[in-house]
């Protein structure tokens, strides 16, 4: 589903953030990017999104290279990918609903069926009950999760999380990533970053580790760094 | 529609099954949808639009008050074109007899349309009223007034070359004295007029660049505002289009609101100068009304302001939404 190929990333001023990345994500798979930060973790995901392009090698989404995707395609691309921010990026003035929307308006919905789907997703996060509230009244977590219905409400085939649950508590980390898991047991493809080491471990799901922008582990996860946490 | 997977097919409104009314029909109502959400984007922040508008409003105003001085400065040219009059001042020698035989002679005459004989005992009658000399007339012991005679050419001669010919031929005649057309003031008022015109054409041309300049700068400062919720349409996959839109539209709104001031500065200035004109145009014994601007010159200034906002905010939007990328920081 994503798979990138000897991928490196040098920003201009020579600052190299990915060196020779290679790895494949499988569709209907759910994966962990971890490391410092500094590791390249968010440049990884910007490559998947098209907010950067790779300095050498290719990124592949469903067999697609998107270096050969022009500027003007870029939007049609991030509609099939919903993405999830540690400072959510919700709009300020705009509801609970309108913010949710957003993806299904753009793509020309319906009134209908973006009230059918809103009302799905939100209903899926729990805050069914709070769509005409505003972002400033909601509580942090319920921010992230307001974020997390708006990237899946148009039900992408893959999911991207840069630090979702940065500014939670455990508890609440942990709801998201069941939320996360609930999305993956229906199809989708979803890839995580964080650096919530206690958090992977106890989800025992595949983990790349980056470390100075190289590959520095792919696989699963032992259990000794959850024990530690 | 999905570029990386043919078979997700959301059911967005390009996957509906409608007709191409019904497309139509959906494009239009999305359209109307966002020309009144730019609409209250500017109601929602009032101070720099009302600026923004009030300026434009001003900036508006001067060209569009320039039309209408030319406007009812040609209908007054016109009035006097039409009214183009010889008066014949006649000998002091001639009989009755002989002024009537003139008189006919002229009346007769081809290129007449109609005279009028002021005798002098007429002017002088009326020299006394309006004067204020009446007793100092009473000592004179014999009329000095001459009489005479105004001509109205027809309207083929009335044209000031035309009446100067006529003029002239007149003049010949042995019991004038002497003619006069007043033709100088005219051709004085012409030029006048090309003046103002030619001045009222840099200036439009000067001003409109104005209104484009403020519009574009204020949507700048505005897309810059909203630079973050910019970022995050882009991150949801918004194309350009879709961001530029109603920033288009505000333009649209600016343009058109800058119109409707300029059109109330023109009509409250007509209600507050319509007083002073009729008294002017009283003492000269003439019906002239001051005219403001009509319906289809209404919806013109409209249209062109209109446009001039739609082209200013064109102008900036698209390079300035390129700009802004997101960034995940």
């Amino acid at each position: 589903m994503i798979r990138f190929e000897q991928v490196s990333k040098t920003y201009p001023g020579g600052h190299q953030a990915l060196q020779k990345i290679s790895f494949h994500i499988e569709a209907g798979e759910m994966a962990f990017l971890t490391g410092h930060s500094g590791a390249g973790k968010s440049t990884l995901l910007k490559l998947i999104s098209i907010m950067e392009r790779p300095s050498v090698g290719h990124v592949f989404i469903n067999g697609h290279d998107l270096s050969a995707i022009g500027p003007r395609k870029v939007p049609y691309v991030r509609r099939d990918i919903g993405m999830i921010f540690q400072n959510h990026r919700l709009l300020k003035e705009n509801s609970v609903f309108d913010n949710v929307a957003l993806p299904l308006v753009i793509e020309g919905y319906g009134l209908k069926e973006i009230r059918k789907r809103v009302h799905t997703a939100l209903d899926k996060v729990g805050l069914l009950d709070k769509e005409r509230y505003y972002p400033h009244m909601l509580s942090g977590g319920e921010q992230q999760r307001v974020g997390i219905a708006r990237a899946v409400v148009n039900t992408p085939p893959i999911l991207l999380a840069d630090e979702p649950t940065g500014n939670l508590d455990p508890k609440l980390s942990l709801d998201i990533m069941r939320l996360f898991e609930d999305f993956n047991s229906v199809g989708t493809s979803v890839l995580i970053a964080t650096h919530d080491l206690g958090l992977i471990a106890r989800m025992k799901y595949r983990t790349l580790t980056l470390k100075k922008g190289r590959m520095a582990e792919d696989g699963l996860t032992d259990n000794g760094h959850g024990e530690l946490l | 529609m999905s570029l990386l997977f043919k078979q997700r097919n959301p059911k967005g409104a390009s996957q509906r099954k409608l007709g191409l009314i019904g497309r139509v029909v959906g494009v239009i109502v999305s359209n109307i949808r966002q020309i009144l959400t730019a609409l209250g984007e500017i109601w929602r922040d009032p101070v720099p639009s009302i600026l923004t508008v009030a300026v434009l409003g001003v900036s508006l105003t001067l060209p569009s008050v320039m039309y209408v001085v030319v406007k009812n400065a040609e209908q007054v040219e016109q009035h006097w074109q039409n009214a183009a009059e010889i008066s014949l001042f006649l000998q002091q020698d001639l009989t009755s007899q002989q002024l009537s035989t003139f008189v006919k002679q002229i009346e007769l005459h081809a290129q007449v349309e109609k005279i009028q004989l002021i005798s002098a005992d007429d002017a002088l009658q009326e020299f006394e009223q309006l004067s204020g000399f009446g007793g100092a007339l009473q000592m004179l012991d014999k009329n000095p007034l001459p009489n005479v005679l105004l001509v109205t050419p027809m309207q083929e001669y009335a044209s000031a070359s035309a009446a100067a010919d006529l003029l002239l031929e007149f003049e010949q005649m042995r019991e004038v004295d002497f003619g006069k057309l007043d033709i100088e003031w005219l051709r004085r008022l012409n030029s006048v007029l090309q003046l103002i015109k030619d001045t009222m054409g840099s200036l439009t041309i000067l001003l409109c660049a104005s209104v484009v300049l403020i519009v574009g700068n204020t949507i700048r400062l505005s897309i810059i505002n909203r630079k973050e919720e910019i970022e995050v349409l882009k991150l949801v996959g918004a194309t350009d289009a879709f961001i530029q839109r109603p920033f288009l539209f505000t333009g649209l709104w600016y343009g058109f609101f800058g119109g409707i001031i300029a059109w109330l500065s023109i009509e409250i200035m007509l209600f507050y100068l319509s007083g002073s004109i009729a008294t002017i145009a009283d003492l000269y014994q003439s019906n002239f009304k001051l005219t403001g601007l009509n319906v289809r010159e209404m919806l013109n200034l409209l249209l062109i302001s209109m446009s001039l906002g739609l082209i200013g905010s064109f102008l900036v939007v698209r390079k300035q939404i390129k700009l802004i990328e997101p960034d995940t920081a």
